[in-house]
């Protein structure tokens, strides 16, 4: 959403001279470029537990950061009121970061127009509301909580009616309505308004003395339209499937083999394989193990990896970035060559290039730095059915509930809730609960063969680097030729 | 910290949500302040200044429930909240379970915030230039050729922090706690190479409630971690199978998290704790003790009142391996029965036992396996107890370290694992809220 300018002006008690006021207090003992970032958040919840919607909540956080960088150091404040007297003293505590040797802000704006410092280029123009990527039809803020418990009970009830193995069911709805006002020393003023509303189900099965979970999220940018009879009978489909396969599952023979990622959330694998060591400030520092690769050929011929922020209602878009800069797709990997780091500002600047819409805070508590929003591959032009059946032994996998990667050594590992093995080209035994870790260069350079059938999970992915910032990821069914499986 | 203002609003909320159709109200009023100095390659890379307020309240509404924040501290804004979180409350079905603990459990010794002992007056005398002079201080990039012996130093990022936290809770019962501490701390991440362009990161940190005693870790904290990089170089692949494990008590709190969630309340209620039914039983090796230690006078995690206001006492968690109670605040007593406890283990603590002191001393007893110095993702099942985790650390033979390990994951289940724990050093880290030595396990499963 995106409504008219002064109405931010008027939610953050601020005029447009203030600003500039606020920037030049931040500036003067010196500095690059400053940027103010004014965030009002509220967050809704309520939660399903033992058949009762019988829990709710609601948060608001409310404040403003300055950050002043000068060359790529960062000074950086807060404050949660936005009283000029209080925003005033936060831009004392970020200038703190000057030795008083750095240009003005009046010099950096016109240093910056002749190309020489901060930032390839600048940012012109008003937020377009036609061009909004979440244009929200039913605010969560104006909708009434009793307008939003039916959708819990019947999702408990879709899910309920479907597995008579189901003890217990949580249902979660959670939702949050941000509006930011961004204004930086040169002089661009953005504003928006970013929905997100998510739904958790989990339920819990007993079967001859076992007990088995599973859990189903969707996460979208959206109002509460998002609530649909279809999105709720898709979930409790989706929250029974492979419970029989659970159930009956093992711990696989561990050690090193080939493995088939299924389409969608093995998306995870771009992720903390690569995705993180894409990302400029590990670069920039020079601790990402792709920091000499730019140009370079890193995974085989046809592959491309998009880090992209333009998909209209998806977890991981934006309009613009936490530093103002619009969103857009950026090609990381191109017919197997790295073609693009993700930048912010600061990395932008250190590599000579324009920002790519990177640059992403959990809050106003936090200083931008380089982050993923949706990252995917592709689809290339294997048939799943083939990709499988081209494996003597191995494993699929294709449910997942967390990753990390060391960035400096590349080694990444994800951890997996359901797959099967493959045996002579064909599923058979479920497996689930193991653990796979790999090399992310070598996990790149391992992948042989790329399926058609490219899905983005709907899932609800928080990524936690340093900050927590919601992202999506996706993948076509790729094969892995070698990657270490946990097991007994 | 918090002012005589702030915590007068702080009631006045409360009071306003009781004469506004609230039965009872819970008000938790926190504030923070922190100061950063972040290091980039032995500069002065980042400077933060943070200060956060945020105003919870608990209502009770018609034996309705719900939970509502706010960092708006304004009191027309606030009161204006409220009457909005009542309304809310009320479209939410009943729920009897939903109550404030009795008041004979509620904390009456925690009234000026010092009780703990974790309040350092020496932060009030630090200045901005003083803590950019400790921060400075901490970098070993000027001198790093005197540490690049068969490496290079490629990065070093470094931060020193510290923070006062004040807290205050108090409820229609009648309730007031509060609890104030200071913390110091410390942390680096390095990267370094080889000389084949292999690269390797570590990581070393430490925090106390007291400024004098981060003073040492301020020396030392980024050689330590160049030290843990560089001991990387040369992995070697391991042939896995069924191995000792030793598991150093930097990062030993990843085998007892997942026993100590699957005794919460929450878990056990709704049948997905792998400790359901055991309590009261012997789940565990008789060596095994884990005590609760909340009040111990002045260390780090220790603390006199949970989030609902319940007074802190030490127990055992587990007595010679027998499970003697879950975790169970007022809600899930309400909902099961069960006598209430308070809502977690506070400040946790395994009782060494075997003899042994340092971690060497455990591998010299072991003999050979590997030691786990740190873990890399992995995750386990709640409703089983099985984990999967990927490892990094070293081989060693005959008590003595032979090699790095790569690409390795120890696979397993939670009671198995900890039926096969066979010693523990006693080096529980002063630092950590959770007091666990290096521990040992023999015949786990490792693969690479």
């Amino acid at each position: 959403m995106i409504h008219p300018k002064q109405s931010y002006l008027d939610l953050f008690r601020v005029g447009e001279s203030q600003l500039d006021t606020l920037v030049a207090e931040a500036l003067r003992h010196g500095g690059d470029y400053c940027d103010l970032y004014f965030e009002n958040t509220t967050y809704g919840n309520l939660t399903l537990r033992d058949g009762i919607v019988n829990a709710a909540g609601r948060h608001i956080d409310y404040g403003v950061g300055i950050r002043v960088l000068c060359g790529e150091k960062t000074g950086y404040a807060y404050a949660e009121s936005t009283a000029m007297p209080d925003m005033l003293s936060c831009a004392r505590a970020a200038s703190a970061i000057a030795d008083g040797t750095s240009a003005f802000y009046e010099h950096s704006v016109r240093a910056e127009a002749n190309g020489s410092r901060m930032v390839g280029r600048r940012f012109r123009g008003e937020p377009n509301p036609a061009a909004d990527r979440y244009p929200a039809g039913s605010p969560w803020r104006e909708t009434e909580a009793s307008a939003l418990i039916p959708f819990l009970k019947k999702l408990e009830q879709a899910v309920q009616v479907r597995d008579n193995r189901i003890v217990k069911i949580i249902a979660m709805l959670a939702w949050q309505v941000t509006d930011v006002l961004m204004y930086n020393s040169l002089k661009e003023l953005k504003y928006e308004t970013r929905p997100m509303g998510t739904v958790s189900v989990t339920a819990i099965f007993q079967q001859g003395g076992k007990t088995e979970n599973k859990t189903v999220s969707r996460s979208f940018r959206a109002g509460a339209e998002m609530l649909t009879d279809r999105l709720l009978e898709e979930m409790a489909a989706e929250a029974v499937k492979g419970i029989d396969e659970r159930f009956a599952a093992r711990r696989p023979k561990g050690g090193r083999m080939p493995v088939v990622m299924g389409a969608g959330a093995s998306g995870i694998l771009l992720h903390e394989a690569m995705g993180h060591a894409f990302e400029a400030d590990f670069n920039r520092k020079g601790t990402s193990i792709f920091s000499d690769k730019m140009g370079q050929r890193i995974c085989a011929e046809g592959i491309r990896i998009i880090d992209d922020g333009t998909l209209k209602g998806n977890r991981g878009s934006l309009n613009y970035d936490d530093e103002g800069v619009p969103a857009q797709k950026t090609y990381m990997v191109e017919d197997g060559i790295l073609t693009s780091y993700l930048h912010d500002r600061i990395s932008a600047r250190h590599y000579g290039v324009s920002p790519t819409g990177n640059g992403r805070r959990e809050s106003f508590r936090y200083a931008p730095i380089p982050r993923m929003r949706s990252t995917y591959m592709e689809s290339g032009n294997a048939a799943p059915a083939d990709i499988i059946a081209s494996v003597p032994k191995g494993i699929y996998v294709d449910q997942f509930s967390n990753g990390q990667v060391k960035i400096g050594e590349g080694d990444f590992t994800f951890f997996v809730k359901s797959g099967f093995l493959i045996e002579n080209g064909r599923l058979t035994a479920p497996v689930k609960d193991i653990n796979i870790i790999g090399n992310g260069p070598e996990a790149l350079r391992d992948i042989v063969a790329v399926g058609d059938d490219l899905v983005i999970d709907p899932g609800a992915w928080t990524c936690g680097k340093e900050q927590s910032v919601p992202v999506s990821c996706g993948i076509p069914t790729v094969l892995v030729k070698n990657l270490t499986v946990g097991g007994e | 910290m918090l002012t005589d203002q702030e915590i007068a609003l702080a009631r006045t909320a409360m009071e306003f949500a009781l004469a506004s159709g609230a039965q009872k109200a819970r008000v938790t009023l926190n504030k923070s302040l922190m100061e950063l100095f972040g290091m980039l390659n032995g500069e002065l890379d980042k400077v933060t200044h943070a200060l956060d307020r945020s105003l919870q309240v608990a209502l009770f509404v018609d034996g309705r429930f719900g939970s509502f924040s706010s960092n708006r501290l304004e009191e027309e804004g606030l009161k204006a909240f409220l009457l909005d979180a009542i309304d809310t409350v009320r479209t939410l079905q009943p729920d009897p379970a939903r109550d404030l603990p009795d008041p004979s459990r509620t904390a009456k010794d925690a009234l000026t915030g010092r009780e703990p002992g974790l309040y350092d007056p020496a932060y009030e005398e630090l200045t901005s230039d003083k803590r950019r002079e400790l921060a400075l201080g901490t970098a070993v990039w000027r001198r790093k050729a005197e540490l690049e012996k068969g490496f290079t130093l490629i990065s070093e990022e470094g931060e020193y922090s510290d923070s006062l936290f004040d807290s205050v809770v108090m409820d229609s019962n009648g309730l007031f706690a509060r609890h104030t501490e200071t913390s110091f701390e410390i942390g680096y991440e390095v990267t370094v190479e080889d000389p084949d362009g292999n690269r390797y990161a570590s990581y070393w940190w430490d925090a106390a409630p007291r400024l004098r005693d981060i003073l040492p870790a301020l020396e030392t904290c980024s050689e330590t971690a160049v030290r843990r990089a560089a001991a990387q170089i040369g992995p070697m692949d391991h042939p896995g199978g069924k191995c000792n494990i030793v598991v150093d008590s930097e990062c030993a709190s990843k085998f007892l998290t997942p026993v100590l969630n699957a005794l919460g309340g929450y878990a056990v209620q709704q049948k997905n704790s792998f400790l359901l039914d055991k309590a009261g039983q012997r789940v565990f090796p008789e060596r095994l003790t884990i005590l609760d230690c909340p009040r111990n006078p002045g260390e780090t995690g220790s603390r006199l009142w949970d989030s609902e206001g319940v007074a802190t006492q030490e127990f055992p968690i587990v007595d010679r391996g027998v499970i003697t109670r879950y975790f169970v605040n007022t809600y899930i007593a309400g909902k099961t029965g069960m006598a209430p406890t308070i809502e977690d283990a506070t400040r946790p603590k395994v009782v060494p036992f075997g003899g042994c002191k340092t971690r060497e001393d455990l591998m010299r007893k072991i003999g050979r396996g590997i030691l786990i110095t740190g873990f890399n993702g992995g995750n386990s099942n709640t409703s089983t107890g099985d984990f999967s985790y990927g490892i990094e650390g070293f081989a060693f033979e005959d008590g003595r370290i032979t090699h790095p390990v790569r690409e390795m994951l120890v696979t397993g289940n939670f009671i198995d694992l900890w039926n096969r724990l066979v010693a523990t050093a006693d080096d529980a880290r002063p630092c950590m809220s959770k007091s666990i030595p290096t521990l040992a396990f023999e015949n786990i499963d490792c693969n690479a």
